[in-house]
């Protein structure tokens, strides 16, 4: 088996990805049970109708979608087995481990019922529903981390470092930075070595890691949260933003200069967002560009070399974002968003 | 009279268009079958697609078997 044989399967599984008429078709749908009778006739047919069986309306979809993602990932992680794109596919699959490890301290943190807290985990990952339930057994954040420490789950050793501090100022965003951090700096450090497939892999770990800086550098300065703070939670190895640049970008006053400073980088389509979204600092639009800037990248590396990971990267992204686009439909259906408010909202690539 | 480097010809004609196809079809095939299996109603152009690589040997074939019959 080689790249030929996964390149194939994954062009193949992007044929069946819904179409642009397909989701505006779902758009003009009335409510949510038209919604779900048309998804019926879609590649998630054997999940909705699993579903049905066992709730309705939004959590009928919510289940699908989580059981049609986890599903995919776990066909394409077979098939590539004992491949060289396992080992880069994995590296894109950890990030529903730390997705779900985030969940699970989130929700024992406000103590929510494990029961919600499963309903909101995605097992594509490494560690799979035996394992996650058995996490969500435990009473405390506290005895979460110890459990992974237990299992030698490679998450543990960052949230152990990290705990004194969550335990002394009790803010969550300490142990989600330290996985965020683990998470992308073992990720470039699998790809250093010189190769075409790692250097695809490299740009975007690094690029996502862009990303994510600019994020925090906007809701840092949103919250007035001054620099020294501020630095603790930004992730390095970033591709386009070093420590100075980054540096540079919180000791900015407003939301506008940063945007404006990101105008001499890959970012300056953030200079085209309404002027009043800026100024009354509503970051979810700015953060909504920057998302939607990465599934373009991201679908975009089916343009790249055939015979590389590209494919499984853009499939990657192509997935994930009609997953995405589905579940903003159903929302927008709950809330009664009119279809040409909803279309605006949907990323189409 | 034919001397040694007739046969050895005909044998490198034949056989560089064998490894050719070989090769061909083990790239085609994989790709194939991955095609077949996301999407089983290609199998007949796949099935076509893996035999266009067979030129290639007949070809050889052919080289060969005119280097045999007609240098003298």
């Amino acid at each position: 088996m080689d790249y030929g044989y996964i390149n194939a399967r994954m062009r193949g599984m992007k044929s069946r990805l819904l179409s642009h008429s397909t989701l505006n078709d779902l758009v003009t749908r009335p409510d949510l049970d038209s919604l779900i009778t048309d998804l019926e006739n879609t590649p998630y047919r054997d999940e909705i109708i699993k579903a049905k069986g066992q709730m309705t309306g939004i959590l009928c979809i919510e289940y699908a979608l989580r059981e049609n993602f986890t599903h995919t990932f776990r066909k394409i992680q077979n098939f590539a087995k004992q491949e060289e794109a396992e080992q880069y596919i994995v590296i894109f699959l950890h990030r529903w481990d730390v997705q779900n490890i985030k969940t699970i301290l989130r929700g024992k943190n406000i103590h929510v019922t494990n029961e919600e807290i499963l309903s909101c985990l995605v097992p594509a990952g490494e560690m799979d529903q035996a394992t996650l339930q058995e996490l969500l057994k435990q009473p405390d954040v506290r005895a979460v981390i110890d459990m992974l420490a237990t299992w030698r789950i490679r998450y543990a050793k960052c949230l152990t470092e990290a705990f004194p501090e969550f335990f002394r100022i009790k803010d969550l965003a300490v142990l989600e930075c330290a996985l965020d951090r683990y998470y992308y700096t073992d990720a470039i450090d699998s790809v250093r070595v010189p190769g075409y497939n790692n250097q695809i892999i490299r740009d975007f770990i690094q690029l996502e890691i862009d990303v994510t800086n600019i994020k925090t550098v906007l809701r840092m300065i949103r919250d007035h949260v001054g620099p020294d703070d501020a630095r603790r939670y930004l992730v390095g190895g970033g591709k386009e933003f070093d420590e100075r640049k980054l540096n540079h970008m919180l000791t900015l006053p407003a939301i506008e200069d940063v945007v404006k400073y990101l105008a001499a980088t890959p970012y300056r389509f953030l200079a085209d967002i309404p002027e009043s979204a800026i100024r009354t600092q509503r970051i979810s639009v700015i953060e909504k560009q920057l998302e939607r800037f990465l599934i373009k990248k991201g679908v975009g590396a089916f343009l790249l070399e055939p015979l590389s990971v590209a494919s499984v990267i853009g499939y990657f992204w192509a997935k994930y974002n009609e997953i995405t686009n589905i579940r903003i439909i159903s929302r927008c259906k709950t809330a009664d968003v009119s279809p040409d408010l909803l279309k605006e909202e949907l990323i189409y690539v | 009279m034919v001397g040694w480097e007739v046969p050895i010809g005909a044998a490198i004609a034949f056989a560089g268009g064998a490894i050719g196809t070989g090769w061909a079809q083990s790239r085609i095939g994989a790709a194939g079958a991955g095609a077949i299996a996301e999407r089983p109603e290609t199998a007949g152009t796949i099935i076509i697609l893996e035999a266009i690589p067979e030129t290639l040997v007949i070809l050889g074939f052919v080289v060969a078997a005119m280097i045999l019959l007609m240098v003298e």
